[in-house]
């Protein structure tokens, strides 16, 4: 029997660097051995650990460098846990890229909105970073985001640099009194953000917030096809065989998605 | 039947059903295995065989070890060549598949396990276990109360899905060439053009499943009383494939990892957990609706057909024989 293609197949990568983002996540930067990983942003890999198994994540580096990804990763369960023990020199594998990366050609010359909260910052990351590097082709773009406590903020070092390239707004919804910035959920703050013909906005963070954030951006005039969402499912395959990641409407996330736009699935059916 | 001996002969793993302890079950036909032709349904189905329930996808070694206080993962170390070594062990049959004396209905289970496994990209797994099937249906006269496959279209064997055609008539068997292969092994010239019989119902429903929304609104409750979340139906249903992907290994010797692929259910909490625990399908009402849908609209917008052949065996071996046609649709005879 011979198999000329298996998806299932992981490839050789070994982690280069591990840094520490917040309290719970880190970010490891992973070399691809001899391959190269021709990604867009919004795609996700399949990360296997070797002895623990294997988790999704959306990739979180820049498109432009195709022979590293990184990937920031909450401690939650079995392989997010291990992967926080991970050292610089530890083999692994990866599966992918997968998925239905952010339509980025027909973002451009647009005004993009761009709403995270928590750790959804990381699928966002790689399309942050691909508008700074090709600022010239877009609009206005504005970052809002939403964490707990200083401490939970993922990319600290690197909002400061963003800050001077696009629009960064940080809200806490659980500060500490020192915190002299915004206070609260990002949904009291869409108010701020500037909605002007041809903005368009990407969500992603817990599935009730996202779907509360595409509403009330709807609700200010957005058309639906220009709001994006990047969904969040176990996916286990990666290629639309196990039908783990199957959503309402009946697509699934890891071959039509994981990016949506909210024209495309029924929001109050896709939250919890 | 000399045919079966026949189709060992050139190589074939050949599958029918058989009865066992009371049940009719598709199993592997050796020489003395008794072919079953008078059933209506079998426990088990050709997705046993398509798609196993625990299937290795690969092996690799990994540098875990038993210490006396537990397992410790120790992570491999690169220097120079990535250690990981992942050996890929396709676990093919001993021959190639071929089914013998199965119904239509299961004919068309394997219908819609072709167009999700492998439509783009193909599962090489499956697509390499499927090459070369051979399929002898044999054709149903009569079903059980529980049979339904003409209110779903599961009743006509679709084209291409057929080598031979056997039906029984008295005390004998007619059998038809359908296919360049069914002819060599009959000895015939050429295919013969089969008038196919429509098996008799007992009971008849009209199911009217297309729309997501009805779906939705209607009310599981009172149906589900009875549920106690077994699982069954998916276990024994011809077309469910929902898998989870899992890394195995043994205790004794635990840097020896096998990946694996088992079955799993949408009956089942876990099956719509993500980080976080969040659950999706939180209770029984949502994964049974759940289940009628990706069974009817998910899958004729995905794939273009129902994923109900109508064979029933959800119901029959449902402990509490929970009738999903009454909540689908109603019954017309």
């Amino acid at each position: 029997m011979s198999i000329e293609y298996n998806p299932f197949l992981p490839r050789p990568a070994i982690v280069n660097a591990v840094r520490d983002e917040s309290l719970e996540t880190k970010t490891l930067k992973i070399s691809l051995i001899n391959w190269r990983a021709n990604f867009l942003p919004g795609q996700f890999v399949q990360l296997l650990l070797p002895g623990v198994g294997e988790a999704p994540f959306c990739i979180a580096s820049s498109p432009s460098d195709s022979k590293h990804i990184e990937l920031t990763i909450m401690r939650r369960g079995l392989v997010t846990n291990a992967a926080h023990y991970m050292r610089p020199g530890d083999a692994v594998g990866i599966r992918g890229p997968f998925g239905r990366p952010f339509p980025v050609e027909n973002f451009k010359g647009r005004d993009l909105v761009l709403v995270a909260t928590g750790i959804g910052i990381a699928a966002l990351r790689s399309l942050i970073l691909y508008t700074i590097e090709n600022r010239k082709d877009f609009g206005d773009i504005t970052l809002l985001y939403g964490a707990r406590f200083v401490e939970d903020l993922v990319y600290r070092d690197e909002l400061r640099g963003w800050a001077e390239k696009i629009n960064v707004i940080v809200t806490l919804s659980k500060p500490s009194e020192k915190w002299n910035g915004l206070k609260g959920r990002v949904t009291d703050h869409l108010g701020a953000i500037n909605l002007g013909k041809g903005s368009l906005a990407v969500i992603c963070g817990s599935p009730a917030v996202m779907v509360s954030v595409a509403q009330s951006l709807i609700g200010k005039g957005l058309d639906r096809r220009d709001v994006y969402l990047s969904m969040e499912r176990h996916m286990k395959c990666g290629i639309g065989k196990c039908a783990r990641c199957m959503i309402p409407g009946g697509f699934l996330v890891c071959k039509d998605g994981p990016v949506f736009s909210a024209g495309e699935i029924s929001l109050e059916e896709v939250g919890e | 039947m000399g045919l079966i001996q026949e189709l060992r002969k050139r190589g074939f793993e050949v599958v029918g059903p058989s009865s066992e302890g009371g049940v009719v079950k598709l199993v592997p036909l050796e020489d003395e295995t008794k072919l079953e032709t008078d059933y209506v349904r079998t426990l088990n189905s050709p997705k046993d065989f398509l798609l196993p329930d625990k299937e290795r996808l690969f092996r690799y070694k990994s540098t875990a070890t038993i210490t006396s206080y537990g397992l410790k993962i120790r992570f491999p170390t690169v220097e120079g060549p990535c250690p990981i070594t992942i050996v890929p062990e396709y676990s093919p049959p001993r021959g190639k598949l071929a089914f013998f004396g199965i119904h239509p209905c299961m004919v068309n289970s394997i219908r819609y396990l072709d167009k999700v496994m492998l439509s783009d990209p193909a599962d090489p797994y499956y697509k390499a276990r499927r090459e070369g099937l051979f399929i002898a249906v044999l054709e149903c006269a009569e079903g059980d109360e529980y049979c339904f496959c003409k209110s779903v279209g599961g009743d006509k064997v679709p084209k291409g899905y057929a080598d031979l055609s056997i039906r029984k008539e008295g005390d004998g068997f007619v059998v038809k060439a359908r296919s360049q292969i069914g002819c060599g092994l009959l000895m015939e010239e050429s295919t013969e053009e089969v008038e196919e019989i429509s098996p008799k119902m007992k009971e008849e429903y009209l199911i009217d499943a297309k729309d997501e929304e009805t779906i939705e609104t209607k009310d599981p409750a009172p149906l589900l009383e009875g549920c106690t979340l077994c699982s069954s139906c998916t276990v024994v249903c011809p077309t469910c494939y929902c898998s989870d992907i899992q890394d195995r290994f043994s205790l004794m010797d635990p840097s020896n990892v096998e990946r694996v692929r088992v079955r799993m259910s949408c009956q089942r909490r876990s099956y719509s957990s993500i980080a976080g625990g969040v659950i999706f399908l939180k209770t029984k009402n949502d994964r049974f609706k759940w289940r009628m849908k990706h069974k009817f609209p998910f899958s004729e917008k995905m794939y273009g057909m129902p994923g109900c052949v109508g064979c029933g065996n959800c119901i029959a071996f449902c402990p509490s024989r929970i009738d999903f046609r009454t909540f689908l649709g109603r019954r017309v005879a």
